[in-house]
């Protein structure tokens, strides 16, 4: 589903806040997303209704220091990609962290806004699991995922 | 289901253990007390009539037929989980199993996959998958006096206190890949009772000839890091987050490359060692 052209947070997804951080569970694709500070504020503040240079000036009062544009561009771009944001009609304006650096500073007062990802496991992968040449009878059982169906024995 | 009940079976057990029903039934007598020390640490006598998972143990018969080796098969509940002419491969399965399955449906414990320590009355957890060198990290770290809890699993509550799960410790000690088993009294260090606080998450993996040189985590990064490693994720990510929320609240961070466990093992003792003096001031 398309929505308008600012940026709006998906608000289906369990939330955990950890300080200024904030975690994000994805249950449809089983996926963590951990904000950092600036992430998780801009995160927050994407409503639908505010454009980005207005989030960039939100951000600038609420964490009294100098936020800009090119910083909340880099977020909406994060934030897009890990599927943390209705997609928009307006395909998200691109920045690199490199950009965003040479344009506040290599000594910005606030952090670069990070999105870190990782899947969750299934059950069987996140306890203990066969290694190679081990007998199997589910690829579930092998570390490799693989268990061979003519030796039945975990392999590559 | 009804194939496998009409077979004969000679005993069985219905066990209780972290909120989870399970039995055992086999198809010889006098397998039970070997069965009793695959359970999870802790568990009791079950009573109730119905319970969760049923495992079915088919014990080979010796073949008279030349050339015919007799295949022993575990089943739990109608699906078979393993076949093998090794009794004591069938045996692992069964643990394997029936632990795997106790940390996925526990109501009232959640389980990360993490070897654990005590030390200075604090939890250390070292997140990890199998073959990523937990279990060397961990008996190096008795060996320098930490208790042990884990090799497998960080068991944590509803208030975020790390409880023990001492099984003995699947040692490798060699190139192959079998593993022999050693309680924490055969390596001459104790097991813990108590309920701990976490103190630090250590992440790291092992890379031959490196130097430990770890880099702080922060408290959102390092509870990603034990989301990934939580067996019930993703059947219950509410009650998984909330207790990894709790248990986060004071640790430490930490996550790099190590080398030979007798190295890095005192430095992250140390770590925690620093943590407390920090706390003190």
């Amino acid at each position: 589903m398309k929505e308008g052209k600012y940026p709006r947070a998906r608000l289906d997804y369990l939330t955990r806040e950890f300080g200024d951080e904030v975690l994000v569970y994805d249950r449809e694709r089983n996926v963590g997303h951990c904000l950092n500070a600036t992430a998780a504020a801009a995160w927050k503040l994407c409503d639908g209704k505010k454009s980005t240079s207005e989030l960039a000036n939100i951000l600038t009062q609420r964490l009294a220091t100098p936020v800009d544009e090119s910083v909340v561009l880099l977020a909406v771009e994060q934030l897009s990609k890990a599927r943390l944001l209705v997609e928009s009609e307006k395909p998200v304006r691109r920045t690199s962290r490199r950009e965003a650096i040479r344009t506040i500073g290599i000594a910005g007062a606030i952090a670069l806004p990070l999105v870190t990802s990782l899947v969750a496991p299934t059950p069987a992968r996140a306890a203990s699991c066969l290694a190679n040449g081990r007998p199997c009878v589910s690829n579930a059982q092998c570390c490799s995922g693989h268990c061979g169906v003519s030796s039945g024995h975990c392999g590559a | 289901m009804k194939k496998l009940d009409r077979l004969g079976w000679a005993e069985g057990m219905r066990v209780y253990t972290y909120g989870v029903h399970a039995g055992v039934r086999v198809s010889t007598a006098g397998m039970l007390p070997q069965i009793s020390g695959l359970l999870p640490p802790g568990w009791k006598n079950s009573r109730r009539a119905t319970i969760q998972r049923l495992y079915s143990l088919v014990v080979a018969q010796s073949s008279r037929r030349a050339g015919v080796r007799p295949l022993h098969i575990l089943y739990a509940d109608s699906d078979r989980i393993s076949r093998d002419t090794e009794l004591d491969q069938v045996l692992a399965a069964l643990e394997r199993d029936l632990h795997r399955y106790v940390a996925e449906v526990s109501p009232d414990m959640t389980f990360l996959h993490a070897g654990v320590v005590g030390w200075k009355g604090r939890a250390i957890l070292l997140p990890g998958r199998s073959l990523s060198g937990k279990t060397t990290l961990v008996r190096e770290m008795l060996r320098l006096g930490a208790t042990y809890y884990s090799d497998e699993f960080a068991v944590v509550d509803d208030s975020g206190k790390v409880h023990p799960f001492p099984r003995p410790l699947g040692i490798r000690e060699d190139s192959t890949y079998a593993q022999t088993n050693y309680t924490a009294e055969n390596l001459g260090a104790t097991s813990g009772v108590k309920p701990l606080p976490l103190g630090a998450v250590v992440i790291c993996k092992y890379k031959a000839g490196a130097q430990w040189k770890p880099a702080p985590l922060s408290h959102g990064q390092g509870a990603l890091e034990l989301m990934a490693n939580s067996v019930a994720v993703r059947n219950d990510p509410r009650q998984t987050l909330g207790r990894i929320q709790k248990l986060v609240r004071s640790a430490v961070f930490v996550r790099g490359t190590r080398g030979e466990a007798c190295e890095s093992a005192a430095s992250i003792l140390n770590l925690l060692s620093a943590g407390n003096r920090q706390e003190k001031e």
